[in-house]
């Protein structure tokens, strides 16, 4: 039985007022968590208490929802002395906000949102603002990355001196590195920023996270896709993450954001409105470079994740949905190869050569997340080395080495070409020094 | 003063922590014991627009102050859940049975799902910006004076920060109070009675919730609001009475400011009030408003029904205080003493296995002894239940007396053994030998019968049964 149908045929909502088994509220939307036949309601007391609706129980409606109060439609004045910056947005945490009548969340803002939501953006820069798609991070396809690309490249050439882009932080550093791919020569900073808690609490790290974003969009020096998160439990600060070397690195801190085998960039000192540099090796701001977009990707590029008990036969089977593999490896860049012919052993070498031997590249990063791979270390390396795997003498992140391979085969087939793009610094996806 | 003509209303939002070890929403620890922080997070709160584009009064009162605020964490007593930084995790199953048991025992409805919320708070006490609370009974009662006093709500919520200091605007939380369960229990609005009759309430209150036996005592455990107008007056919240025993000062207290504002020809403003010591009060910030509430996403609701199938409510406490005086023939006045201390359930597990040894002894060991041991020689009992039964034992099977009680206690107290103690005092029982022998002695030296007694007594003093001592004098003279 489901009690939200024969309320609808009462013709009572959700946000009416009704009295069921004595006791007053509002009806509050269905809770995927309860049984269908549970009517939820907010007493008068602000609490939601749960019902189980029975026959012949008596349910009366008191009041109908009040229609909601039109949108405002103010529209903020540009001020030429000001920056102009664009905020793009994709949905995610930060870019959602609460009905707190029916505790739903709502996605979206308007740019008078989110003026309005947080008016500090506005004293530093002129906002534009719309809304590109409204996606959970793990709902973000490689194709969304190119329409971003695409949309990104329109406001630089409509000449905004920075772009900020919203999105969900589970999978922010896989976007982030697309963009550094697909956005070449950039003339102004490219902003992700994300939120890690919900926007609805007053604790939220969505208005420091947003305002350090638009700050470093506006003023910063870096032009070059990066990441504005929070840089520790504090309300203080944010990092200034380069986009091919940011990882998600905990499930739920805020400072969830690290660079990987490198510092930040820069961080910016929310209170006080400043931007510190952390390095000077960096692309500097400049707007009359002429962005180069680059668009092609092949999105079939798998992950195989090397494990004691791991199959080869797994890895052959991959190869027939993907063009191109990479290999989470282990330590300096490790997968079976039994070079002493141990009885239990599995070799990965004979379905490696072949897959190389049929032009689908094999790229290893490292599960170890940091340092850099070596393959002339141990025998096992110099053999996967000898066999055709790409990634000796890399530094990047399982995630970066996956677009980037995404990237690549969107550009050749031929394996010798493969390897050449792949091994060649294009975004700083490679340090050529990892420091203490 | 009248106050039933002035129209006294008054309700009252009863808060006790609860005696369960590990927090509401994670697995950290409840005991506060820790005494130096190991971090401490920097952090701001920044009120939030409802859709309506309304912010909360109370909430932007407390943004205007631009307060920034720091988190002091406790190892073993805070994690990430205290600090905002992981979702909470499932509802701590004891604290709820409490919750529900206390629910019970005010005659409240139960609702079939409780739906956890989040109450906006944004003076920096919950780091995230609002209080975990769930309404876990309603529309309850209990009597009192052959009147029913309506409780509107019984709600479990997690406890908030606790100020440490404050300066300069930098407001220093301890992290470890914040997620200890803490059970609220709002009455009705109270008409027509004195303050001292709405104190007496509180105190019925707390010992209906006290026969959970999980209900802490310590100062700052139990904290009290209370609600005060009068006609022409406005409803003003005081927060944070610590005492019961403050309530109907502060009610009187509130009264006369009241009245004394209306005599001036202005108005009073609906507003909250922090308790001070002495019962007066002082201007904290204004009443918040009602769409403070909504609900929690990351914890799943809960089913009562499944909860509510295995548990036991227990005998209300002033039930067992009525029982205490009839089948153990216990003194009014030796049960509030008794009430005042942590044994007074104890007792009746003392009584119940030690039938010999007589009520009033054992009642009046755990209340006066104990306190008395406690006074002069300025140190804390720690005396676990287990110690407390060997003592009894002891006594019920005349290998001590109970006018021993007092340095046995003491020394066990150190944490020997009864056997050590007695060595270690010399009190090993007399023998009937060695008393007739005693007896016999001093009668060569005493002849008056009544100096005679007092001077056996002080002799055998713990180590005998005196009044066997005396009935023995009296045989041998």
């Amino acid at each position: 039985m489901d009690a939200y149908e024969i309320l609808k045929e009462k013709g009572i909502s959700v946000g009416d007022k009704i009295v069921i088994d004595s006791i007053e509220g509002i009806l509050m939307p269905r809770s995927e968590f309860v049984e269908s036949d549970v009517i939820v309601v907010k007493m008068s007391n602000g609490y939601n208490i749960g019902i189980k609706f029975k026959e012949g129980m008596k349910i009366e409606l008191i009041e109908k929802k009040e229609q909601q109060a039109s949108e405002k439609t103010t529209k903020e004045e540009f001020d030429l002395r000001k920056p102009i910056v664009s905020i793009l947005a994709c949905g995610g945490t930060i870019a959602s906000r609460i009905e707190y009548r029916t505790g739903a969340v709502f996605p979206s803002f308007s740019p008078e949102e989110l003026i309005e939501a947080f008016p500090e953006i506005k004293e530093l820069a002129n906002i534009k603002a719309r809304k590109l798609f409204d996606l959970f991070s793990e709902d973000m396809q490689p194709e969304h990355w190119k329409i971003i690309a695409q949309e990104i490249a329109k406001e630089i050439e409509s000449g905004v001196d920075g772009i900020v882009l919203m999105h969900g932080t589970d999978t922010m550093h896989y976007t982030s590195a697309a963009l550094s791919f697909m956005l070449q020569d950039l003339p102004v900073p490219v902003v992700l920023v994300g939120a890690q808690r919900s926007s609805d609490r007053g604790s939220s790290d969505n208005r420091i996270n947003l305002v350090s974003a638009v700050l470093f969009a506006s003023k910063g020096d870096i032009a070059e896709v990066v990441v504005c998160m929070h840089e520790n439990l504090n309300d203080d600060y944010c990092a200034i993450h380069r986009g091919t070397k940011v990882r998600k690195m905990h499930t739920s801190r805020r400072d969830a954001f690290k660079s990987i085998n490198i510092s930040p960039l820069a961080r910016v000192n929310y209170h006080e409105r400043k931007i510190e540099y952390l390095t000077s090796n960096f692309r500097k701001r400049d707007k009359n470079r002429k962005l180069k977009l680059d668009t092609n990707i092949n999105p079939n590029v798998g992950i195989f994740y090397f494990h004691p008990g791991a199959k080869p036969e797994l890895l052959r089977e991959m190869a027939k949905l993907y063009e191109g593999i990479v290999i989470v490896a282990t330590g300096l860049g490790h997968v079976g190869v039994n070079p002493r012919n141990d009885k239990l052993a599995k070799s990965f070498l004979p379905v490696i050569k072949e897959l190389i031997d049929k032009n689908i590249p094999i790229v290893f990063a490292p599960q170890t997340i940091f340092g850099r791979l070596n393959m002339n270390v141990y025998s096992t390396g110099r053999i996967l080395e000898k066999a055709g795997v790409i990634g000796n003498l890399c530094d990047w992140t399982i995630e970066t080495a996956l677009v980037k391979l995404m990237f690549v085969l969107g550009h050749t087939k031929d394996i010798n070409g493969i390897r050449k793009m792949m091994l060649t610094n294009m975004a700083g996806e490679i340090s050529e020094r990892i420091e203490i | 003063m009248n106050y039933k003509e002035l129209g006294l209303k008054v309700g009252l939002e009863i808060h006790f922590q609860l005696d369960v070890d590990r927090k509401l929403f994670c697995n950290c620890s409840s005991a506060m014991k820790e005494k130096e922080p190991i971090a401490i997070v920097k952090r701001k709160l920044h009120p939030v627009a409802s859709e309506l584009g309304e912010i909360d009064v109370a909430a932007q009162f407390e943004y205007l102050r631009n307060r920034t605020f720091f988190y002091e964490v406790f190892r073993n007593e805070s994690c990430l859940v205290e600090l905002d930084e992981e979702p909470p995790h499932d509802t701590n199953e004891e604290a709820l049975k409490v919750a529900l048991q206390i629910a019970k025992l005010f005659n409240c409805k139960i609702p079939e799902y409780i739906f956890v919320m989040r109450k906006t708070v944004i003076d920096g006490s919950n780091t995230s910006g609002f209080q975990r609370t769930m309404i876990v009974g309603f529309d309850g009662y209990f009597e009192f004076k052959g009147r029913k006093i309506p409780i509107t709500q019984v709600c479990l919520e997690e406890d908030a920060a606790a100020i440490d200091k404050e300066e300069n605007g930098n407001v220093y939380y301890k992290l470890n109070r914040l997620g200890i369960p803490l059970v609220e229990i709002d009455t009705g609005v109270i008409e027509s009675l004195e303050p001292k009759e709405i104190e007496e309430i509180a105190y019925q209150i707390f010992l209906i919730a006290s026969s959970t036996r999980k209900i802490r005592r310590e100062i700052g455990a139990i904290r009290q609001d209370v609600n005060v107008s009068i006609e022409g007056g406005k409803r003003v919240e005081i927060k944070g009475v610590q005492r019961l025993s403050l309530i109907s000062k502060v009610i009187e207290k509130e009264v006369e400011r009241q009245l004394e504002l209306i005599r001036k020809g202005e108005k009073v403003k609906k507003e909250t009030r922090a308790a001070k010591e002495d019962g007066s009060t002082e201007f904290m910030r204004p009443l918040p408003g009602a769409e403070r509430m909504y609900p929690e996403t990351d914890i799943k609701p809960i089913k009562t029904e499944d909860v509510l199938k295995y548990l036991e409510i227990p005998e209300p406490l002033n039930k067992r205080i009525e029982r205490y005086e009839k089948e153990y023939k216990l003194s009014k006045s030796l049960i509030e003493s008794l009430l005042k201390t942590d044994y007074f359930f104890l007792f009746e597990d003392l009584a119940r296995a030690f039938p010999n040894v007589e009520s009033s002894v054992i009642a009046s060991v755990l209340s006066s002894t104990l306190k008395e041991i406690e006074r002069k020689e300025k140190i804390e009992i720690k005396l676990s239940e287990q110690k407390l039964f060997e003592f009894f034992e002891a006594l019920s099977k005349g290998f001590i007396f109970k006018e021993a009680a007092y340095d046995i206690l003491k020394k066990m107290n150190e944490g020997k053994s009864i056997e050590e103690v007695v060595k270690e005092l010399g009190l090993i029982p007399l023998t009937k030998e060695e008393i007739i022998k005693i007896i016999e002695e001093t009668k060569k030296e005493v002849a008056d019968k009544k100096k005679l007694i007092g001077i056996v007594i002080s002799k055998v003093r713990g180590r005998a049964n005196i009044s066997e001592v005396i009935e023995m004098i009296e045989e041998l003279s």
